[in-house]
């Protein structure tokens, strides 16, 4: 029989109890993983939202906490247009506000005039027209959740929209939400001649990072937003999401442990006698060792694996919530569940230290001589 | 095999307990040579399953010597290589695992040495076809009858061809039957492969099965003498 075979049947001797610890190790790493998923998903989202419609780089506010409280004027947007090596620069003022089952309705104010320079896919339509006020470039996703076709009308901040246009971007957080008129939603959200974020779309040729440095050399109160680590310096909340990730682990990883622990210490108590008999027909320490953690690893994978699935059940099953669906597209990256695993062995490890310790520790003769 | 060699030799060995309140033996000495049957009997308490523990290398003794093919074991610091390799171990109870096959018992002791899974189940089989239950390979402990456990735990104790057989009170909770099967087939081994055999009875009669019968008492050989069973 296969060393590895031996760990395994090892298990089975107590199969409830086996059962039950690997369910309580994948409740941890189901945390673990989706948490992971889900971190992923919405920096991937956040780093979509850097290049909406096309563009080499966003502009936001230097210094804001979250970049919906960025605030940018149209001095700053005519500022930025005025580089040479811009080609386009292009005005967007964010709103949320609860419409229909989703409480997160994304609003993007855009200049009609500059819709001929931010790229839009759009499925069916056209875009918004010069001067209207009123109309509605519906995404994909949003209009499914609304139930709503092209020449609808939505009812939005005590106002009635037509739905000129039905767009898919690829993004889950525009595709869930609307593109209207700029000057419309400055009036509704009280935020006249005031932007949230600047698009760029640099000539061709351009080095992107000199004109990235150069604007922000030149202009303080503005943050050049190209990668994720950008984004952080103008929204906190991916670090949070981050920090906070990292603290659930090492909590499963602790609490995982402890359950661990627990049951490896009561099968090496269990199995005195017998690690006294392997002991006394030669088996080295090390071999007991690799047995006790053997078991452990095994115990911790198994419960990885369930953890897993549970995982990518749970973040599939979130998506029947409209606002979860609206900005959360799951992800499902190797190094997501290569994280799963490594806190499941590092769970099985820390769980089977002291119990394997023990197990080497025993003295042949008083192992043999345990009732 | 040389009979003139000695295999074991155990001088004035001391071993006590809890702190020295318990003395297992006084001052045992025995010399066991190679190939030679060696029953040690005497009363419960006497110190012949401690002297054997000792032999086996599970144990350490307070003061003297034990010398086992020309190795003193005070010396030996890899004491798993002596224990898998040099001697094979016969329990009273037969401590097999209860979750595994018989052949896979019998494969225990060979995880420490350089065999393949083939090498390894080939000779699980042939040890256990050489006690008689080559049939019975894949059988859990749970389905097998004490003798036939008992000469499972045989098989596995000559798993790595060990030159010396240690058998602690092997028919002690067998029937009388099965005791003498158990017993007639390690006396078998001992002459088919020229082990040394020193086997750990409280039973007069099973004892005099061996060439030579030792008996202890209050931690010493106080006896020794040859039995009616000639070397074979």
């Amino acid at each position: 029989m296969p060393f590895f075979m031996l760990i395994f049947r090892n298990l089975l001797r107590q199969r409830i109890r086996t059962l039950l610890t690997a369910l309580g190790i994948s409740l941890g790493i189901t945390t673990v993983v989706a948490l992971g998923v889900v971190t992923h998903s919405l920096k991937a989202t956040a780093e979509d939202i850097l290049h909406a419609g096309g563009a080499d780089f966003a502009i936001g506010q230097s210094g804001s906490a979250d970049l919906s409280f960025s605030t940018l004027t149209e001095e700053q947007l005519e500022d930025v247009a005025a580089y040479p090596e811009v080609n386009h620069a292009i005005g967007v003022l964010m709103a949320f506000s609860s419409l229909g089952s989703n409480p997160y309705f994304v609003q993007l104010g855009i200049e009609p005039s500059d819709l001929e320079h931010f790229d839009v896919p759009l499925l069916e339509g056209r875009y918004l027209a010069r001067g209207a006020t009123d109309e509605m470039l519906l995404g994909e996703e949003g209009a499914s959740q609304l139930d709503k076709n092209l020449g609808d009308t939505v009812e939005l901040k005590d106002r009635t929209f037509t739905v000129v246009g039905i767009y898919r971007t690829g993004n889950v957080w525009e595709d869930g939400g609307a593109i209207l008129p700029l000057a419309t939603v400055q009036e509704y959200e009280r935020k006249g001649g005031l932007m949230t974020l600047i698009y760029v779309k640099a000539k061709v040729g351009t080095d992107l990072d000199a004109l990235t440095a150069r604007i922000e050399e030149d202009h303080p109160e503005l943050a050049t937003l190209r990668t994720l680590s950008d984004y952080n310096e103008v929204d906190q909340g991916m670090q949070m999401m981050d920090a906070a990730n990292l603290a659930i682990s090492f909590l499963a990883v602790f609490i995982g442990g402890i359950g661990v622990m627990n049951t490896m210490v009561m099968s090496v108590m269990e199995r005195t006698r017998e690690f006294g008999i392997l002991r006394a027909v030669g088996w080295r320490q090390r071999r007991v060792l690799q047995m006790v953690l053997g078991e452990s690893v095994l115990l911790c994978l198994i419960g990885a694996l369930i953890g897993s699935i549970l995982a990518v059940v749970f973040t599939r099953a979130i998506l029947i919530f409209p606002a979860v669906r609206s900005f959360l597209e799951p992800e499902y990256t190797p190094d997501v569940f290569i994280r799963g695993l490594v806190v499941g062995v590092a769970v099985a490890l820390l769980g089977a230290l002291y119990p394997a310790i023990r197990a080497v520790r025993l003295s042949p003769i008083q192992a043999i001589r345990y009732e | 095999m040389n009979r003139d060699r000695i295999a074991i030799d155990v001088q004035e060995v001391v071993k006590t307990y809890e702190e020295g309140r318990i003395r297992a033996l006084s001052g045992a000495t025995l010399q066991v040579r190679e190939g030679e049957f060696v029953a040690i009997t005497g009363p419960s308490g006497c110190g012949k399953s401690t002297l054997l523990h000792l032999i086996a290398a599970l144990d350490r003794p307070d003061s003297g010597r034990i010398v086992v093919d020309g190795m003193d074991l005070a010396e030996v610091r890899d004491l798993s290589t002596y224990r898998s390799h040099r001697v094979g171990l016969v329990f009273q109870l037969h401590n097999l695992l209860p979750t595994l096959s018989a052949s896979a018992n019998v494969q225990i002791p060979m995880y420490e040495a350089e065999l393949s899974l083939w090498e390894r189940r080939a000779k699980a089989q042939r040890l256990l076809e050489a006690v008689g239950l080559g049939d019975r390979a894949n059988t859990p402990p749970i389905k097998l009858s004490g003798g036939e456990r008992q000469r499972v735990a045989i098989a596995r104790a000559l798993a790595n061809d060990p030159p010396i057989l240690l058998a602690d009170e092997p028919t002690g909770n067998l029937d009388s039957k099965a005791g003498e099967m158990v017993l007639d087939l390690l006396r078998t081994i001992q002459q088919k492969r020229g082990v040394t055999l020193v086997l750990v009875s409280h039973d007069a009669q099973i004892a005099s099965a061996a060439e030579r019968v030792v008996r202890m008492l209050d931690g010493r050989v106080v006896d020794e003498g040859l039995s009616g069973h000639p070397a074979g």
